[in-house]
């Protein structure tokens, strides 16, 4: 394979770099309004009345809506619950909040004037008159039998509850001689990706269609659920994703923003442009994270887990059309992760809260669950007596017992997990980690090595959704210059992967990679598709590729059979030719061959093919069962990507500062097609695993309002604070897919948690300092060090 | 209010009437379509903004357009040529030390600062000088490494 | 975005603008380097009728050596006051400061007396300008006066500075020559406002001997810890250092980056940090 493997620049780099890219928020046009929303200021709150009519008298102002507005026009978002693993239950939704508001920051109303200075002024001229509601802030309060309720109608704030059992774990924990348990919360934060939410939509209200600008992962997903918001025929929708400045997940649709500002130029029947402010995003663009597990394990002597029990409490903010809440759901399906505990009790109860909804964030889930099984490992092992990478390769799935069938009723395909953490220790030299560390105590200070142990199961494929599923398609075209268009049901959030799908193209085709051109999130032009999540752009996009290029492929060495007088089984393609195996010196031009069947197609060589070089394929990913198990249990997720990670961190003991010294990882996602841009994606994910365990933070107080409202407040790791990353991969291909590719785009994110718990404990071993939530915050790991407060 | 502004982009004297609201970035976005710069938070944090203002890089979301008036801009599309790079966009380019590229052209300034400054910078000057730029997808790695790889030619 | 209309002036000289907060008063709003004024407009936090931007004006930005003093102007940039050779020659705890503010863009627009005047306990100029004993200089069209650091800073972002006056200068004596200075900040992240920060100043002969100590309180604390290192420079005479810094910050006020009660032990902790590097630096002849 020419360029499969190979570190080929992504595409779209030097427009990029030139400050030539097109973001949603760069697209101007004639007649152009701009909108602005007017947000509540409370948590929860009943609206009284709003009066516009300040707002309306200020010239350049055109229109001011409501939500019972829209709700008069029937303009109600659809709600999707988690297929056959969790249901979510029914609520009202509007893209402007209808009678109540339900967390801090959501939509009331919103203003539609001639430039966006007015429309900010007049937003705040806008006056909403609220009744003040008792909040639900805390989960725990929020399962009381006298909390308040977010949604009313549903009699209490679950929003999901489901229990996973394999095996008998309650029985064994009971009569096992050896248990050990825990509790450990994950605070809330989120992706934060650089470019806020943009859209811009443009009905023409005379041919009645509706061109929207966005700033998503799912174009096609988006124009269906916009046809049924706004009661339009999804082919008078087309909606355009130009550059994505960042999406990691929050950009999956549905935010209510997306059907307002779309609903904004059917009323105003002009062109509207609405772009986040910081704040705006910070407050509604999404949450991710914030959960309460509660568990306890069973072993033996050597380390071996017998039984987990495990429930977790999940703050999901308040209910939403967004697939964020579904992360409980998966953070449950995940455990126990790579290791073989063949009886498990998983218990995931996700509460609703007067706080941003959650959506997706890179790692959806998987991340808590790989990090409790790091805390579990690392509990283990201290109880045992026994070295923490010894404890872990006790319990890894074996290499020869792949396919595995988990306990949530997945089948992992592939992985070679104590190789990876083998090599990473050597990488990281852990045979010589007492020594070092030895040496800096009697410097006086405390370094101290962490393993992090990360699953990623990726191509999230839900029974009965018609968002996320487990397929994608590509067209793939040759023109008569014989240069290739690939257009594609996938997109990119800015990560590289048009690159890999132009190299499995050029690689089935015989051609260069420049000659292939990728055309993504347009669905006037591309293949309906689901886009970007869940780490899928190369697993299905990249597998639709390789097939419908395949199939061209077959196209072309029919007729260069002909043309070689050889049979087409006999031939392959490199260089741009296609010839004779094992007799190079016989071959024919491609671009000969697609003249031929362009041009000649009554003659000898292409007569009785069909003319035409385009093909349209669809892939389905098979390791994806929907046929319910027993229990319920059903597989959701086909690709598990895995990484071992090993970080050394210096723990200032006197300020509880930590400060990571070298970190190393071996990453293992089956076939890499370009690993110059898979190793950018891990290295990304890694910054934002460490984002997340040690600086960033979204606060609520006790009354529902964010105080983090800024990147001055929700702090952001910078290049001081992000370490080097020594990256190593290994390739355990996948057996399901024809490259044996398996996802990249969520790896990294999830070991810097477990990693940076266990480095922070092993430097304040003989204090015996116990971690059991997070950020690792200066003042959070001082406490952990002082429990009774005290001089530093 | 409207403000009349003069000032150099990227070489080209310009004379317009700006809302007086106006940041410098969102005059260089919206009436100039110099789109190249980005807006990232609006509070001066993110670095997405960075331009040159006098020969000095600034965040643009923390400078009045109206403030600007008689000063010289240079902005990333000032930096090449349409349809060719500068080395160290080059760099960038080969090094994937981009991937959304929306702190990019921030980021590329900021370097481009660095390099004015101190030609030979070491790892620690790098990441230095570019932590007034956030990055939200490379983690940094290959944008020092980008910048390294420019240093040197 | 700021969404609240105002009126923009960009006077020539100091009179000009001294005659136009003279007449809009407590409507108007100074505008330096805007690192702060532009992100608090455009959250809706400052909403002046008038802007009166400093950038326009000569001779706000000025370094005058006037014998036992250096007069810095108000309009310096944080990247001059890191850099500049005056500076770094007599006041190095000043020009340590200003080199770890913000970034590398904030540092080249941000200024000497926009910070001063924001006045955020936790900044990093409000410990350094109290530690050395700064003068501040204010004009108005009434006349001029000159305050002390104590008298200036009122409480969290509050000077004495009224509605019609311009902070124009700020007067530093020198340095000792061979002082050692060290400048300790604890921050979340790179370039975030620290959390507790600690500014030291030793003279040779412990003359003067200060640590000044912000973000513990409303305003900085400035301790005088001759007597203590004159008792030796060793454990003893740090932890009772730190005792005092601990008791100073008695006040410490909690949020997002950290509690009060950690905000004090904080004090101890910088306190004595910034103190054993001073005396460091104090002893390598104030040569970093």
């Amino acid at each position: 394979m020419a360029f499969i493997g190979k570190d080929v620049p992504a595409q779209n780099s030097p427009a990029l770099v030139a400050g030539a890219g097109l973001y949603t928020g760069d697209v101007k046009l004639d007649r152009m309004t701009y909108a602005h929303i007017v947000r509540s200021p409370y948590a929860a709150a009943k609206i009284l009345s709003i009066d516009a009519s300040a707002a309306l008298e200020l010239p350049g102002v055109l229109l001011v809506v409501t939500g019972e507005e829209l709700r008069a026009k029937d303009y109600a978002m659809p709600v999707e619950g988690f297929g056959k693993g969790a249901s979510l239950k029914p609520f009202a939704l509007y893209p402007l909040a209808v009678g109540r508001v339900r967390y801090a920051g959501e939509g009331v109303a919103a203003v539609v004037a001639e430039d966006p200075y007015t429309a900010k002024q007049a937003a705040l001229l806008v006056d909403v008159d609220y009744e003040d509601l008792d909040p639900v802030v805390d989960p725990e309060r929020g399962l009381t039998a006298d909390s308040p309720l977010v949604e009313p109608d549903w009699g209490s704030n679950v929003l999901f509850e489901i229990r996973m059992q394999a095996g008998d774990a309650g029985g064994l924990i009971a009569k096992a001689a050896r248990t050990v348990g825990g509790e450990l919360r994950h605070h809330r934060y989120t992706g934060a990706a650089l470019e806020p939410r943009a859209y811009v939509a443009d009905y023409d209200p005379h041919r009645r269609t509706l061109t929207f600008w966005a700033s998503t992962q799912c174009p096609h997903p988006m124009r269906t659920l916009l046809a049924q918001t706004l009661h339009l025929a999804e082919n008078d929708i087309r909606v355009i994703q130009p550059n994505v400045g960042g999406a990691f997940g929050l950009k999956i649709p549905y935010f209510q923003e997306e059907p307002l500002v779309a609903a904004l130029s059917l009323l105003a029947g002009r062109p509207v442009r609405w772009i986040a402010e910081r704040r705006e995003d910070l407050l509604a663009g999404g949450h991710a994270r914030e959960g309460h597990f509660t568990w306890q394990a069973a072993f033996e002597d050597d380390g071996l887990v017998t039984a987990l029990k495990v429930r977790y409490v999940a703050d999901v903010g308040a209910p939403s059309a967004l697939a964020g809440w579904g992360q409980a759901y998966v953070t449950g399906f995940a455990l126990p992760t790579c290791y073989k505990i063949r009886d498990t009790d998983v218990e995931v109860v996700a509460v609703t809260t007067n706080k941003c909804p959650w959506n997706a964030y890179r790692g959806f889930g998987k991340e808590s669950s790989s990090w409790l099984m790091d805390r579990v490992m690392d509990a283990v092992a201290r109880e045992t007596g026994r070295d923490r990478m010894a404890v872990r390769s006790r319990n890894f799935i074996p290499p020869d017992e792949f396919p595995y069938p988990q306990n949530g009723g997945a089948v992992i395909d592939s992985g070679n997990y104590p190789q990876a953490l083998k090599r990473v220790l050597e990488m990281i030299d852990y045979a010589n980690f007492p020594k070092l560390k030895a040496e800096a105590r009697a410097q006086g200070r405390y370094i101290g090595l962490g393993i992090g142990q990360e699953l990623t199961p990726e191509g999230c494929s839900i029974a009965g959704s018609a968002r996320f599923n487990g397929w994608d398609g590509a067209t793939v075209r040759i023109s008569p210059t014989g240069e290739v268009t690939v257009l594609t049901g996938v997109t990119s959030p800015g990560t590289g992967n048009e690159t890999a799908l132009a190299q499995i193209a050029a690689d089935q085709l015989g051609i260069d990679v420049k000659d292939v051109r990728v055309i993504q999130g347009d669905t006037s032009l591309c293949p309906y598709g689901l886009g970007n999540f869940s780490s899928r752009g190369v697993i299905m996009g990249g597998s639709a590729v390789h097939i419908a290029a395949g199939e061209l492929r077959e196209k072309l060495f029919k007729v260069a059979g002909r043309m070689l007088e050889a049979a087409p089984g006999d031939l392959e393609t490199a260089d741009g030719r296609i010839m004779l195996k094992g007799a190079p010196f016989r071959h024919v031009g491609t671009k000969d061959v697609v003249a031929t069947i362009y041009g000649d197609c009554h003659g000898a060589a292409a007569c009785g093919v069909e003319p035409g070089l385009e093909a349209t394929r669809y892939f389905r990913h098979e390791n994806v069962y929907h046929q319910p198990e027993t229990q319920g249990r059903y597989s959701a997720y086909p690709s598990w990507a895995n990484q071992s990670t090993a970080l050394i961190a210096e723990v200032d003991p006197e300020t509880g500062v930590v400060k990571i010294l070298r970190y190393c990882a071996v990453h293992d996602s089956g076939k890499v097609i370009n690993p110059m841009t898979a190793e950018g994606n891990v290295h990304g994910g890694t910054a934002q695993g460490i984002g997340g365990a040690l600086f960033e933070h979204l606060v609520y107080d006790d009354c529902g309002q964010l105080t983090t409202t800024t990147f001055m407040d929700y702090t952001l790791p910078t290049a001081l604070e992000v370490p080097h990353i020594e990256l190593e991969h290994q390739e355990t291909l996948s057996p399901f897919s024809p490259l044996g590719t398996k996802g990249v785009g969520e790896s990294g994110v999830t070991s810097p948690l477990g990693a940076l718990c266990g480095a922070v404990e092993d430097a304040l071993c003989e204090f015996g300092v116990r971690i059991d939530r997070l950020p690792l915050s200066p003042e959070n790991v001082w406490t952990a060090l002082h429990p009774k407060g005290g001089r530093a | 209010m409207k403000t009349l502004v003069k000032l150099q982009v990227n070489g080209r004297v310009h004379e317009l009437a700006v809302d007086t609201r106006a940041k410098l970035a969102e005059m260089l976005r919206d009436d100039l379509r110099l789109t190249g710069t980005h807006i990232g938070c609006g509070t001066g944090s993110c670095g997405a903004c960075t331009v040159m203002l006098d020969g000095e890089t600034v965040k643009s979301c923390c400078v009045l357009a109206a403030d600007a008036n008689g000063q010289e801009v240079v902005t990333i599309e000032g930096l090449s040529k349409p349809g060719e790079l500068s080395t160290l966009q080059q760099c960038f380019v080969e090094n994937h030390g981009l991937q959304c590229g929306y702190c990019t052209p921030g980021m590329v300034l900021a370097a481009h600062q660095l390099l004015k400054d101190n030609p030979q910078p070491t790892e620690d000057d790098i990441r230095h000088a570019i932590a007034g730029n956030l990055c939200r997808c490379t983690g940094y790695q290959n944008i020092v490494k980008s910048i390294r790889a420019a240093s040197g030619r | 975005m700021i969404a609240g209309e105002f009126e923009f002036c960009a006077p020539k000289t100091l009179a000009e603008a001294l005659a136009l907060l003279g007449t809009h008063g407590s409507a108007c709003k100074l505008l330096a380097g805007g690192m702060t004024l532009v992100p608090v407009m455009t959250l809706g936090l400052a909403q002046p009728a008038v802007v009166v931007s400093l950038n326009h004006l000569s001779g706000l930005d000025g370094v005058e050596d006037a014998g036992g003093v250096l007069r810095l102007g108000a309009m310096l940039r944080h990247a001059t006051v890191a850099k500049h050779p005056s500076i770094r020659e007599h006041l190095p705890l000043l020009a340590a400061a200003a080199a770890g503010i913000g970034d590398v863009q904030v540092r080249h627009r941000g200024t000497l007396g926009g910070s001063l005047v924001h006045a955020e306990p936790a900044a990093d100029y409000l410990s350094a300008t109290a530690t050395l004993g700064a003068r501040l200089c204010v004009r108005s069209t009434r006349g001029e006066r000159w305050l002390t650091t104590s008298e200036f800073f009122v409480d969290v972002m509050t000077t004495a500075l009224a509605p019609d006056e311009i902070l124009t200068a700020i007067e530093i004596p020198k340095q000792p020559a061979g002082s050692g200075s060290a400048h300790k900040t604890l921050r979340r992240v790179e370039g975030a406002f620290p959390i507790v920060l600690a500014s030291a100043a030793i003279g040779p002969g412990l003359a003067p001997a200060r640590v000044g100590i912000g973000g513990v309180g409303p305003r900085p604390v400035v301790l005088d810890v001759a007597d203590e290192l004159r008792r030796g420079a060793g454990d003893a005479a740090l932890a009772a250092i730190g005792d005092r810094a601990f008791e100073a910050a008695q006040h410490a006020l909690t949020d997002l980056n950290g509690s009060g009660a950690y905000r004090r032990e904080m004090a101890r902790v910088y306190a004595k940090r910034a103190v054993t590097a001073a005396l460091a630096n104090l002893r390598a002849g104030g040569r970093s």
